[in-house]
């Protein structure tokens, strides 16, 4: 794939206001992903290398930081990606019971994409709402105080809602 | 350096009271004193990273234990390093990196010279607590000479720092994050630089191993040996690894001077041409291979015959071989000696100043010493003009290059000229065809004796081979025999005898000798390294 990826003039401005307010070019670079994330859609290799090129820093650094994060939507994400928090309070409180569910329910286990690529699932580490454990993030949406039933619901409602969009 | 006053700091070590250098870290002021504590991410070489935590000691001046890589002396300072609070937190630190770590040592390549190893066995417990399943990690080529096993990584980050910090070429980074983090490349860039090797030996652990190594030898059973890379001008001072008299690793041994910590990848790996099949590992004579008296006498009937005899050096040859060869030449009258280069190579510099010199040979300085003049320059082309006209009917040539065709097309050519020719060769060759006399030349790791570096450092190279266990007689025995034949030499010799014999008749090497040169070489002369290298030609 030759595509070549390049930012919309908007986003540049964006990008180079960014550089404005941090001391290094290197510093900038995980708002420069999240530009990168909405300008494409998602952060994959050939963006990563776009982004890399882009500031002048290794590419390896780049992929390190994109690996680290798990708030970035990687290439090959469902459209709908859960992330279930499993750090220590949601640990606790049941978070590895919210994953078997949707195991249970969708048929992938963490880090997998169902075939008809509508969700994906993930456990990441703490999501800053341990008074809500155990909870997950739905795309950029809180779900907090999970049950079992809470999740079958959750699961329920976004199936029909892309039976809905895509109607 | 005596002479200036630098500030010291005292502080109390496992309660002492000692002084050292003021700024310097509490590892390297303990090691100064004897004590060393344990480490795997620190590594004088590179920056500090401080994530390892085995080098926890316990301070005076922080209620919690302090890393003695990052944290530095200060006066009043008071450090315990085998405090219980000191071991409690080394052991924790122990079982913690030994949480997901294979324990697969029997398997592993840096047994035996692993700091994870030896750490546990001094720190660690001797059981695991811990019940839950181990977590995997990629194994896979990071480049064509490296491959990662995840499993065995501790994420120490001391080969992304070599590759930020001294190749410059910043390949490797660590992905992931918590137990799952690993040391990986960015997708379709392999780790490729000339450097590279270096990683696997600053590996604390057998996360990453060499291709050329793995699973050749236990670490154990090798012997090492000090030695000098013959791979270029520089003189990187490197340990050569054999097993039962077969070479297996070449190591960069640290020399702050020439290479700090390191060697490149050219030099590393470039010795397989030891074992090729085309090696030449007898002397021989038209009609077939001679004992070593009878190629001996064979050679003296050359000499003798011959009224004019020329010599045809290579930079390879060692100073005490190049003494020998003087001395033959001499001892003849009317003789001729020039000498032949291999074509440059790519130099290159990084950004930590480790050099790679062009010139791929290991003793142009030295012959230019030991000859007293432009042997390479002037002499060269001299001898080429007498081989042109054919006022030259014997040559004795050397070749101690890994090149098949020994000296290059142009020498070779003039070679052809003489109508007698001794020939030396590591391989064989097209080079070779029609020789009086073919023997056996030594390749530079088995050579022992002394090269001068670009730098105008002496230094000594020792041959990797098993003593009394020689293949064949190399130059330095033969070149002795010869003289003892010729009634020129009383006794024969060892490298470091020879060495003496020169450094009475040449001024440059002059009241040294092999002991004084010591483990990381002398300077000749009084200029800056770096300056007029290449032997001034």
């Amino acid at each position: 794939m030759a595509v070549t990826l390049s930012f919309s003039p908007s986003t540049m401005k964006q990008y180079e206001w960014l550089l404005t307010r941090y001391p290094t070019r290197r510093a900038a670079l995980l708002p420069t992903l999240r530009l990168a994330e909405s300008e494409f859609g998602e952060i994959g290799v050939p963006e990563m290398r776009y982004v890399a090129d882009l500031m002048e820093i290794p590419p390896a650094f780049v992929f390190g930081v994109v690996t680290f994060y798990t708030h970035y939507r990687r290439a090959g994400t469902g459209k709908y990606h859960i992330q279930v928090c499993s750090t220590l309070s949601c640990a606790l409180r049941g978070s590895e019971d919210v994953v078997t569910r949707i195991t249970e329910r969708l048929g992938i286990v963490p880090g997998e994409t169902t075939d008809c690529g509508l969700f994906s699932l993930s456990k990441v580490e703490c999501l800053g709402s341990c008074d809500t454990a155990p909870m997950l993030q739905m795309n950029d949406d809180y779900h907090e105080d999970l049950s079992i039933d809470d999740v079958d619901q959750l699961i329920e409602q976004l199936r029909e809602s892309a039976k809905g969009g895509s109607n | 350096m005596p002479d200036i006053k630098t500030p010291t700091t005292r502080w109390t070590l496992n309660g002492q009271e000692v002084e050292n250098t003021s700024g310097m870290t509490i590892l390297e002021a303990a090691s100064e004193h004897g004590v060393e504590i344990p480490c795997f991410c620190y590594h004088p070489g590179l920056s500090i990273a401080g994530n390892c935590r085995i080098c926890m000691v316990e301070s005076n001046r922080s209620p919690k234990p302090v890393i003695s890589c990052s944290e530095r002396i200060a006066d009043g300072l008071e450090i315990e390093t085998e405090s219980e609070v000191a071991v409690d937190a080394r052991n924790s630190v122990m079982e913690f990196q030994l949480i997901n770590h294979p324990l697969d040592c029997p398997v592993c390549d840096k047994s035996g010279e692993c700091v994870l190893q030896d750490h546990s066995y001094s720190h660690g417990p001797d059981r695991s607590r811990f019940i839950e399943d181990k977590n995997i990690r990629h194994t896979k080529e990071l480049g064509p000479t490296i491959s990662i096993w995840g499993n065995r990584c501790i994420v120490c980050t001391r080969c992304t720092r070599f590759c930020d910090e001294i190749s410059g070429t910043s390949e490797l980074c660590i992905v992931e994050r918590g137990d799952r983090s690993v040391v990986d490349v960015f997708p379709g860039i392999p780790i490729d630089n000339q450097l590279a090797g270096n990683t696997v030996d600053i590996c604390p652990v057998g996360a990453l191993i060499s291709h050329d190594f793995k699973f050749e030898a236990r670490v154990w059973n090798m012997e090492r040996k000090d030695s000098i890379c013959g791979g270029c001008s520089r003189g990187c001072n490197i340990e050569v690894e054999t097993l039962d008299g077969f070479v297996k690793r070449l190591m960069p041994r640290e020399n702050q001077d020439v290479n700090d910590w390191w060697m490149c990848d050219e030099g590393r790996y470039g010795w397989r041409h030891l074992y090729s099949d085309d090696r030449v590992l007898e002397a021989r004579g038209p009609s077939g291979p001679l004992d070593s008296s009878r190629s001996i006498t064979a050679f003296i009937e050359i000499l003798d015959n011959s009224p004019r005899v020329a010599f045809l050096i290579d930079p390879f040859l060692t100073c005490e071989e190049l003494h020998l060869v003087h001395a033959l030449a001499a001892s003849s009258s009317d003789s001729l000696v020039g000498g032949w280069l291999p074509e440059q190579g790519a130099a290159a510099e990084f950004p930590a100043g480790f050099k790679i010199s062009a010139d791929k040979h290991p003793n142009r300085n030295g012959a230019e010493q030991v000859f007293g003049h432009q042997v390479f320059g002037e002499d060269a082309s001299h001898l080429q003009r007498a081989l042109d006209d054919g006022s030259i009917e014997t040559i004795v040539a050397f070749c101690g290059g890994p090149d098949p065709d020994g000296p290059g097309q142009e020498w070779s050519a003039a070679l052809v000229k003489a109508s007698t020719r001794i020939l030396f060769s590591v391989l064989e060759g097209n080079w070779l065809d029609g020789a009086a006399l073919v023997f056996p030349a030594t390749a530079p790791l088995e050579k022992e004796g002394t090269w001068v570096s670009e730098d105008d450092r002496l230094q000594r190279t020792r041959s990797c081979w098993k003593p009394g266990e020689t293949p064949f007689p190399g130059e330095l025995v033969l070149l002795q025999s010869l003289q003892s034949a010729l009634g020129t030499r009383s006794r024969s010799l060892s490298a470091a005898g020879i060495f003496r014999e020169l450094s009475e008749v040449c001024a440059p090497f002059a009241g040294h000798n092999h002991s004084d040169i010591g483990s990381s070489g002398l300077l000749l002369s009084d200029r800056p390294a770096g300056v007029g290298a290449g032997g001034g030609a």
